[in-house]
Parts: structure tokens; sequence; C-alpha cells
């Protein structure tokens, strides 16, 4: 399955290079690779259209990473950063560095996303414990309570924001991929890379809590530190992605239950799955985003939410049959 | 010549003479006769017959551009209530606020008690003005869709506003002014235009706007007509391929610069030459008199391009010439 996957990735990322206004032909793109020519068709092809194809994958990756870290965590699998509010309290960590400190991408951007999606997660967390200890009903109750509330912050910082102070904050939030410059895609490497392998690493302790807090603990698993890890580093994985490029909703929450009918759910096998399905997703939205609006540029939130939703419902039907 | 020849002469004459004179006063004087007429009855832009018994003392303004029209037609001193975008004129700012464009504060307006409220069926929402008129204050909607009818409305609004002479003499002005811009630019190179009005992201003036219309009355060509919508959203990439001669900025307020990363493709003619210029943003936007203003720089700019490049490359201005 994994050739497969890795395949469609590749594909991807080749189709959104060869996309786009300026005509590139075959031989060009692999002068450009190849050969370091530097003409127009060569730098349109690596400085915008390759950074921005990785860094659709990236985010999809990472997206999806957390989506399946978030569903084991919560044992519920409607749960998603952008449901449990953990997106929300990224942007507001993110806007506030844009408000308050400079507009620019400065590599400091993901780390106050991941600040404000770590704090958003921690406060669900907290308000969602009880004696008997935390459900997930509860969890997903207080993260719609908490996302609610931060979209209202979002709101406020927009509107009495300074003109120009936020610039594109609107398309920022509806989710862009259109700022996808070899900057970007590098401040935004370390941080998915990190999640991605914690998450590997923490892939026993995510097949030991699928069984439950009790089973998992009879197992021999410190329940409480691996939830703790896990709830720190998928909220790093979707900070870091709103933060660089806004919130893109649908990519965490079905991409792992694609990855899921694909490959299974042991985390060891689902994790790199999701991680390469949802990079392959986003690319492919993106890609269509840019050809078939007549407008310019469709934000790419707005694809990933009309594609996802058949693309989930033909998933479950396929399941359906299988089993 | 005697007395008598001269009253045959006029005998002859006079009576012949007399509807022709008549007509040519009313003709002359037309916007005069009608502000004689008040109480007048006047057709706004949606249709609807405005009646006011008197010149009205106290206007409220939904819009900058409308705000900027009153100023210019000498009443400036009858508004009780503009938004808090109106800053032009100065004087402007010292007006009482209502709210914004695109959400005026009915009640603050109902209680200025205004004889005339001045809106647009572009920017303010109908059912407030709804609310308004349905309060017994008289609204008078504007929605010019190009230059020519900009300053038609000024004539209009002269009418309306007791000053038909002053908003007639101020639209002969403008025509001339605009007309001048125009005709600079007849039988000349068209450079490829793209008028951005947001650089990060990039969102430029598409068909149908007035910075559409200004690029074509100065005798450019706008890139981004080609895009549905009147503010389509372009990739850096699509405006390399747009390849335009010369950009020009508007920012809504303030104008942002575009990002080193997009600068650097001098691929695009306007960044290798240097041909980005800068317009205030509520210039080209506001369908006011200083619309005339920003037609005036962009030509200006235009023929500057035109200086520099004698014989610019035509390969995509096919049927010129």
């Amino acid at each position: 399955m994994f050739p497969v996957l890795a395949a469609a990735l590749l594909g991807a990322l080749a189709l959104s290079a060869s996309t786009g206004p300026v005509p590139i032909s075959f031989r060009a793109a692999f002068d450009a690779i190849f050969r370091g020519t530097d003409d127009t068709a060569a730098r349109v092809l690596l400085s915008l259209r390759l950074p921005r194809a990785l860094l659709g994958a990236l985010v999809g990756g990472a997206l999806a990473s957390s989506g399946v870290a978030f569903q084991a965590l919560l044992r519920n699998p409607l749960a998603d950063p952008y449901i449990l509010g953990v997106s929300g309290g990224a942007a507001v960590g993110a806007l506030s560095v844009a408000l308050f400190l400079s507009a620019d991408a400065s590599p400091l951007l993901p780390l106050c996303a991941f600040g404000g999606a770590a704090l958003s997660a921690l406060a669900v967390f907290l308000l969602s414990r009880r004696r008997s200890g935390v459900s997930p009903e509860r969890l997903i109750l207080m993260g719609v309570v908490v996302g609610a509330f931060l979209n209202a912050v979002i709101m406020l910082m927009v509107t009495l924001a300074p003109p120009g102070k936020i610039p594109g904050a609107l398309y920022w939030l509806m989710g862009d991929l259109g700022l996808g410059t070899p900057r970007r895609v590098a401040v935004l490497f370390p941080y998915v890379a990190l999640g991605t392998v914690l998450l590997y690493l923490l892939s026993r302790g995510l097949d030991l809590l699928l069984l439950g807090d009790h089973a998992a603990f009879q197992a021999g698993l410190s329940v409480e530190r691996v939830k703790t890890a896990t709830y720190l580093t998928a909220s790093l994985l979707a900070g870091s992605v709103v933060a660089v490029s806004g919130l893109i909703g649908f990519v965490g929450l079905i991409v792992p239950h694609g990855a899921r009918v694909l490959v299974g759910s042991g985390h060891r096998r689902l994790l790199p799955a999701a991680f390469l399905l949802g990079g392959a997703f986003l690319v492919l939205s993106d890609t269509l985003a840019r050809a078939a609006s007549p407008a310019g540029e469709l934000p790419v939130g707005a694809v990933t939410a009309l594609a996802g939703a058949p693309f989930f419902l033909y998933l479950l039907r396929r399941n359906g049959r299988r089993s | 010549m005697s007395g008598r020849v001269r009253i045959a002469v006029a005998r002859r004459f006079l009576p012949g003479c007399l509807p022709v004179v008549v007509l040519l006063a009313i003709a002359v004087d037309r916007p005069a006769f009608a502000v004689d007429r008040f109480p007048l009855a006047l057709k706004d832009d949606r249709g609807v017959a405005v009646r006011l018994a008197a010149p009205p003392h106290r206007v409220v303004s939904l819009a900058p551009s409308l705000t900027e029209i009153v100023f210019l037609l000498g009443r400036g001193g009858s508004l009780v209530g503009v938004t808090r975008f109106c800053n032009v004129p100065a004087a402007a700012s010292a007006v009482p606020k209502i709210g914004g464009v695109s959400d005026p504060d009915v009640e603050r307006i109902v209680a200025l008690s205004p004889d005339l409220v001045l809106c647009t069926t572009d920017g303010n929402p109908r059912d407030k003005v709804r609310a308004l008129e349905e309060m017994g204050i008289p609204c008078f909607a504007v929605a010019p869709q190009n230059l020519d009818a900009v300053i038609a409305a000024i004539e209009r609004l002269g009418v309306l506003l007791g000053a038909a002479d002053r908003g007639s003499a101020e639209a002969g002005a403008l025509r001339r002014r605009a007309r001048l811009a125009r005709r600079s630019s007849r039988d000349a190179e068209k450079p490829a235009v793209l008028f951005v009005v947001s650089t990060a992201p990039i969102i430029a003036a598409g068909e149908g706007t007035f910075m559409d219309e200004l690029v074509s009355l100065a005798g450019g060509r706008n890139v981004a007509a080609r895009y549905s919508g009147r503010y389509p959203r372009l990739s850096v990439e699509e405006l390399v391929a747009a390849r335009p001669d010369v950009i020009f900025v508007a920012g809504m307020t303030g104008v942002e610069r575009f990002p080193e990363e997009v600068t650097r493709w001098k691929e695009v003619p306007a960044f290798r030459d240097g041909a980005v210029i800068t317009l205030d943003g509520d210039l080209v936007t506001r369908p006011g008199p200083r619309l005339v203003t920003a037609l005036e720089r962009v030509s200006a700019a235009l023929a500057d391009w035109r200086a520099g490049h004698p014989k610019a490359p035509a390969e995509s201005s096919g049927g010129k010439r």
C-alpha cells in the first residue's frame, strides 16, 4: 500500500507543478530541475510551483497526522484539530504575532500558533476534566464551546485591527497556500518533521489507548503521560500548520478515515499512510483550486470542503461493502 | 438709422424671434429653472421619486463619495451626519459620524432629524435605507457605474440640494478635465496595466470597476480584465504570466507594498523598469469628483510609459494600428 500512496503523492506533486498560467514544457521542467537553467519557466517552477506543492504536502500530511492522533486520543471518529478548537487557538496565537509584533512570517509564528493551540487544548482538557476522568464526549463538547469562543476572538481581532496590519487575514483564515515560498516551506518543515516523528514514536501508545484507559493502563502504559505527549504533539502539528497556511478544514477529519480503510487502524502503519494521503489530497485540492477558478484563485479551504465530503462518502460505502 | 426704420424692423422680426428667445433661455437655464421649482420631485437611481418641499438644510451622507460631492457643491454646511470613512475634505471629519458605509446606525441618523439622506445602492444596506424611508425621511440613492455617470450625478445632486448652478459649473469643469486627460492617449501604444488594490495577497481590479475604466480611458489594457469577478485574486505566477508594463497600487487605506519575493520577478516589465506607481486608495475607488484627478494621474503615468517606450513590442495588443 505504501508504494501506491507514495506514488499518489508524487503524482499529485507533479500534477500541481505542471498546472499554472505560465506554460512550462516537460523539457523546460527537466532542464530547470537537473541542469539549473535560469529562464522564466524554470524560476516559476522552482520558486513558485514546487514550494507551493511541497507546502501543500507538508500541511496536508501534518493535518492528517494530527487528526489521527486526536481521534485515537479521544476515541472519537469526529475528533479533529478544527472541531476541538485547537486550530482556533492557533489562529489566535498567529494573529497576535501579526498584530503585536510583525506581520512577517518569522520563524516565531509557528511557535506562537503552537502556544495558542496548546493553550486552547489545555483549556478544553481542564474544562472537561471531572473526578471520574476525562470523557471523550465532554471533550468534544468543550472543544466546540472553546472553538466558538475563539472564533469570536478571531473576528474581533480582524475587525478591530488597524487597517493593513493583518493584510489578507480573511484569505488566510479561509485556508490558503498562496504564499508557498521556499522560506515558508523551510519554516514549517522542522515543526512538521518533529511532530510526525514524535507521533510515530507514540504509535504503540496510541494503539493501546484505543482499548480504553483502563485496558491501556493494565497493559503497562503510563496513560496520562502518553495522553499529554500526544495532545501536545498534535497541537504542535496543527498549530504550526495554521500559522503558515491558515484554517484548512476537513483534511484532519477525513483523511484519517480514508487511511484507516486502506491500511487498517494500527498506528505504526496508519500514521505514515495518513501523512501521505493527506499530502496528496491537499496538493490535489490546491491544484483544483488554481485550475478550476476563473476568478484568479480560490482559497484551498473551500475546495477541501467541497471535495472532501463526497470522498468521505465514497470511502464509507466502499468500507461497508468490504466488511 | 432713423427711429421709424428701427421700429419697422422690430415689428417685422420680433414676433418670430420671441419663441426662439424664450426656448433658448429655457434650454440654457434649465437647471436654474428646475431649482426655482421647489418643491421638486427627482427620480433617483432606484427609480424612486424623491420629493423635497424646499432645499434641504439637514443632510446625512452615507458614503464618502457623496460627502465629497456635497462639499464640492458648496453645501457642506448642510451636512449633519457622515460615515466614519468620510475624510475628504478635511471639514468632513468634523461632522458627526453615523457609522460606516455598510453599517450605518439607523437610530443615530433618525436622531439627527435630517430632511434628506444621500445613499448609494452599491454599499449601503437596502433594508436600512428602507427603514429610514419608513420613518418619513426622504432618501436619494446614487449609484454611478462609470465616470460619465459620476459627473452626471454631481449635476443631479446640485439640483437636489438647491445648488444647480454650482452643480452644472463643476460638472462642466470635470468634463473638460476628463476630456483632456482622455485625449492625450488617443492613437498610442497600449501598455499592459495591472491595477492592484491589495499586494499581499495580490488582489486586482477587474472588469466593471472604476479602475478598469480609468485604465481604458487613459489608453491602457487592463490585464486583470480576463478574470471573472470584479476583484480577482491573482497568484504570483499569474502576475508573472500577465507581464504588466505598468502596475498601479491602490490600498484601500494606506498603501501596502509588494513583498520582496514578488518584486524580484524581473520578467515582469513593470518591476524591471520600476513602473510601479502608488495611488491614493480612496482616489480611485470613490465614485466622486476626485475620480477625474485619478484619471489624470493614470493618464500621465501611461504617457510617461509611452515616452520611454516609443516602439514597445505590440505582441499582444493585436488590432491596434
